[in-house]
């Protein structure tokens, strides 16, 4: 424990990320991404680039930033007040990190599921058809009921609420809830899903479910994942970013930052030393 | 050993609490309707000599034997609604700016200056009426002596606002902070926030903001006396003084005891009792249902 602490105060110093950073073609491209509350740095110069189609997940102590720098990549930062974002984030070659960028467009492009379900109080089929209803995706009923049904089907939801749809979506279980969340953000067609602790308030059967729909949603959006769990990581990322005290500290395929970290604060954490 | 009595204590305490709540609660149900049980007694004999429908319908007149309240209902018709009908968009509007759309600071300073306003006694309301308001309808319309249903439903607006404002932003902010987070993920805008989360969430307080509003608009006594000028002829415009149930009780206490005048006063005070009753009963009726079939309405 001590010799893990002394350490990170030696490392405080030269903090560059290891590890591949950069990919090929990458969906989403973050520059020097610096984060502060106020005085305080949350996020410190990181870059990394996402590519599409793949999930990377965000592991590290709590209060390292993960969170925040999920946020940044919706721009849900901007509804805390003392936040302040700078660096750039590219995702179809704009920079959504501009002031002048439309949240709207973006958070349609790029859904967020949160660490408790929060489906609105209405009704299943309600809670899906909300986004596509403000952003205006559907001509008429028969198609809102399409993007209903297919994206109920996607979060594997449909069959089990399907004779249901007008139940009130809190009248759901826990996992039901949570892939209901998922539902609704992939009603609105994303590029990118966040998902923030997505499996935390689930039983490990809702937990198992929800896993394989993140494998299976792979195939059609990019998702990025924080979670505390590091089997969770391993089962469900291709990728695996390590940070810590706002710095990105690690980034490299989820099989070799687990079986063989190159920094020595991303073994300590993964053999469990600290956090 | 110990432990038994120890849960023994507990559940009788428990049992204490409950029976004092059920007491309170009697105690609280016996007292409304024993209030109504007294007026309709004290206003039997008056029902005996005058028919309650000529006591409803007619014009006051005791020389001419005429002791209908009729005018007094219209005038307490007129100011209430009217004052509502000013004070509820107003409040609604002014809570939304102050939990929404104001900036932090200015939202802070609203927010103490409408919880000072609930503070302020009615009589002080009464003389800026009087001094201020009364003479500025009598210049606007150049007509009557601006003591008139306009001014009272005016000032009567300014007393119930703030209480409403208060209510509406104690239920604005119980509006539950992960729905609010999910519509903004999903890309929604100020507007489809307050639209969609917000004020459905808000219905039962804003209805509960409502019906207190009622009930003072329909209790005041201070404004309608002051303001409203008295008169006891049936109304016609919104410039024609009034005389509300309320102030009508007020101004016939004075009177002889076993007048007939007086003896309306309970008329008066059952019509206000039935009145707040039925509103807030088919208000309550209405909402109730409506939060029933809310799950088929749209977002
Ligand atoms: N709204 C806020 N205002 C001020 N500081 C904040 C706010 N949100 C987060 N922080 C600070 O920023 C840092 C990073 O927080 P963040 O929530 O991103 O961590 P996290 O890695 O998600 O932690 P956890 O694993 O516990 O969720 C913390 O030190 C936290 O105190
Ligand atoms: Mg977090």
């Amino acid at each position: 424990m001590d010799s893990a602490r002394s350490r990170l105060q030696v490392d405080r110093n030269h903090r560059k990320t290891v590890g591949e950073v950069f990919v090929e073609n990458p969906r989403l491209t973050c520059r020097d991404i610096d984060v502060f509350y106020g005085e305080k740095q949350a996020i410190k110069n990181v870059s990394l680039d996402i590519a599409g189609n793949e999930v990377i997940a965000m592991i590290g102590p709590s209060g390292c930033g993960k969170s925040t720098f999920l946020r940044c990549l919706n721009r849900m930062n901007d509804t805390i007040d003392s936040c302040r974002v700078s660096g750039n984030i590219v995702l179809d070659d704009e920079d959504i990190n501009q002031p002048g960028v439309d949240v709207v467009l973006l958070r349609a492009k790029v859904g967020m599921v949160f660490q408790k379900p929060n489906p609105f109080p209405k009704s299943i089929r309600e809670n899906v058809a909300y986004g596509p209803r403000i952003h205006g995706l559907a001509a008429d009923r028969n198609q809102l009921d399409e993007i209903v049904e297919s994206s109920l089907q996607k979060a594997g939801l449909w069959d089990e609420v399907k004779d249901r749809l007008d139940d009130s979506g809190t009248s759901l279980s826990g996992g039901q809830q949570q892939r209901l969340c998922i539902a609704r953000s992939i009603a609105v067609s994303p590029e990118v899903i966040l998902m923030d602790e997505p499996c935390s308030a689930l039983d490990p059967i809702a937990t198992a479910k929800i896993e394989g729909l993140i494998d299976e949603l792979r195939e059609n959006f990019t998702i990025i994942i924080v979670t505390h769990s590091m089997q969770q990581a391993s089962r469900v990322s291709q990728r695996t970013a390590f940070f810590h005290l706002g710095d990105l500290i690690e980034v490299g395929s989820t099989r070799q930052l687990f079986t063989n970290p190159k920094h020595q604060l991303t073994e300590d954490y993964i053999t469990g030393r600290f956090g | 050993m110990t432990k038994i009595w120890g849960k023994r204590v507990f559940s009788s305490s428990l049992l204490d609490s409950r029976f004092l709540f059920l007491a309170a609660t009697v105690v609280g149900v016996l007292l409304t309707l024993s209030i109504f049980a007294f007026m309709v007694m004290l206003g039997l004999p008056l029902f005996s000599v005058h028919s309650l429908t000529l006591l409803l319908t007619q014009a006051w007149a005791p020389d001419q034997g005429l002791y209908g309240v009729f005018p007094f209902i219209c005038g307490t018709c007129a100011i209430v609604s009217l004052s509502l009908l000013i004070a509820f968009p107003l409040s609604l509007g002014n809570a939304i700016l102050i939990h929404l759309l104001a900036p932090r600071r200015l939202a802070r300073f609203l927010h103490q200056v409408v919880k000072m306003m609930t503070g302020v006694p009615t009589v002080i309301y009464g003389f800026v009426g009087i001094f201020f308001l009364v003479p500025l309808v009598r210049e606007w319309f150049s007509r009557g002596s601006g003591m008139c249903i306009l001014s009272a439903a005016l000032l009567l607006a300014l007393l119930i606002s703030p209480t409403m404002i208060l209510v509406f932003l104690e239920s604005f902010s119980a509006i539950p902070a992960t729905h609010l987070r999910a519509l903004e993920a999903l890309g929604g805008t100020r507007r489809q926030k307050l639209l969609h989360v917000i004020l459905p969430g808000a219905r039962t307080g804003i209805i509960t903001g409502l019906l207190l509003a009622l009930g003072r608009a329909l209790g005041d006594t201070m404004i309608a006396l002051m303001v409203a000028g008295n008169a006891t002829a049936q109304p016609e415009s919104l410039l024609d003084s009034v005389r509300t149930l309320t102030a009508h009780i007020a101004l016939v206490m004075a009177a002889d005891f076993d007048s007939i005048e007086f003896k309306t006063i309970f008329a008066c005070g059952i019509i206000l009792y039935l009145w707040t009753a039925v509103l807030t009963l088919s208000l309550r009726c209405l909402h109730f249902n409506y939060a029933k079939s809310s799950h088929d309405q749209s977002l």
